[in-house]
């Protein structure tokens, strides 16, 4: 089961359920931030306490990311969105509302594939989401180069060397999926969504920021293009508010979402 | 199938709760890392073992695939901050696995 092979990609995912799942209960799919992260972020934070409270939970680590594969192409957003609805395809979940959970590039492609489907999607809620807006594109290829420069081959070796295993890991998938896949230029060809397609999101949408983020002019965005937006601001957090308020975001979610 | 086969299914069933983990963390990072390491009770997943945050996603996965419904993983999980997944050690969850078999 953790292997579902999806859009021609090998992905891994993990299905959380509580013992006794009802066959009516929603179904929340978890997406992950990019280079350094996957579904264990939320693995660790929100997943199995919404699972707990009785919803059908998917995660999956995103294509290069976690334990699923890392082919040398296709780090769109459009790739993204492809790879999850392949991914919805292949667990049969076609026909049953789905909300979307998405800490940052996470948050970019469950907007991104709820204005290409619209009527699929029950709510989302974005946490530090990324929204792909003139520049955007530039902006993310900008700071993956910068990682990149830290984690050359020899570099990536000194970092196993020098704090194990585990680090030593890290740094050589993330230097691998910066500098030897196509990521940093299907970032810089992204193109912005539509005003248009965002603005006929009509299901609720949640978002939380930090008030210390450094995307929180994202949130603005999405506020004058929603119809129906509900915005956290959550004091003395950053960009990393999933990991820095944990047990508030925990208690606001699963009260969203079941 | 005689009464007798019912009785006992297999040697991996019969395993210690402990002998189950142990296999299942060597499956997952890989013998080179286990050997030089005894598992016991006081082993940490982070500290001794340093098995990351993903791999212990995937052995939990394992786990629930080993023991089914009798032990509900959400549950042990969702009740814990991320420091103390962070901080489990084996025999957290091999009490908790003991217990859950206990009550099943």
């Amino acid at each position: 089961m953790p292997d579902v092979v999806a859009n021609g990609v090998r992905l891994h995912v993990q299905r959380l359920a509580s013992p006794g799942l009802r066959e009516d209960a929603p179904v929340v799919v978890f997406l992950h931030g990019l280079v350094m992260d996957n579904l264990s972020s939320f693995y660790y934070t929100l997943a199995n306490p919404v699972a707990a409270a009785g919803a059908d939970v998917v995660l999956y680590d995103l294509r290069g990311h976690g334990l699923s594969d890392r082919p040398r192409t296709g780090y769109a957003v459009s790739d993204s969105v492809a790879d999850l609805t392949a991914l919805l395809d292949e667990l049969d979940l076609t026909d049953r509302p789905l909300h979307l959970v998405g800490n940052s590039y996470g948050g970019t492609v469950s907007l991104a594939f709820a204005t290409a489907n619209p009527e699929r999607v029950a709510s989302l809620v974005l946490i530090e989401a990324h929204f792909a807006i003139e520049g955007w594109g530039e902006q993310m290829a900008g700071t993956l180069t910068e990682i990149a420069f830290g984690l050359k081959d020899g570099d990536a070796r000194k970092w196993r060397d020098q704090h194990g295993r585990k680090l030593g890991r890290m740094a050589a998938n993330a230097n691998d999926l910066i500098n030897n896949t196509t990521m940093v230029d299907d970032l810089l060809a992204v193109k912005p969504l539509p005003a248009d397609g965002v603005a006929a999101i009509t299901c609720p949408v949640r978002a939380v920021y930090g008030e210390l983020s450094d995307v929180l002019h994202h949130a603005e965005a999405l506020r004058a293009l929603l119809p129906d937006f509900t915005l956290t601001i959550q004091p003395n957090t950053s960009h990393s508010v999933l990991m820095e308020a944990t047990p508030q975001l925990r208690a606001m979610i699963t009260g969203w979402l079941t | 199938m005689t009464t007798g086969q019912l009785a006992t299914t297999g040697p991996v069933q019969d395993e210690p709760v402990l002998a189950t983990v142990s296999r299942l963390v060597t499956e997952i990072i890989g013998e080179e890392y286990v050997l030089a390491l005894d598992i016991t009770l006081d082993t940490s997943f982070n500290a001794d073992l340093e098995v990351e945050s993903i791999e212990f996603v995937a052995l939990a996965a394992k786990l629930r695939e080993h023991y089914g419904e009798r032990v509900d993983f959400v549950a042990f999980l969702a009740g814990k901050e991320v420091h103390e997944i962070i901080a489990l050690h084996v025999g957290d969850l091999v009490t908790y696995i003991e217990q859950s078999l206990r009550d099943a």
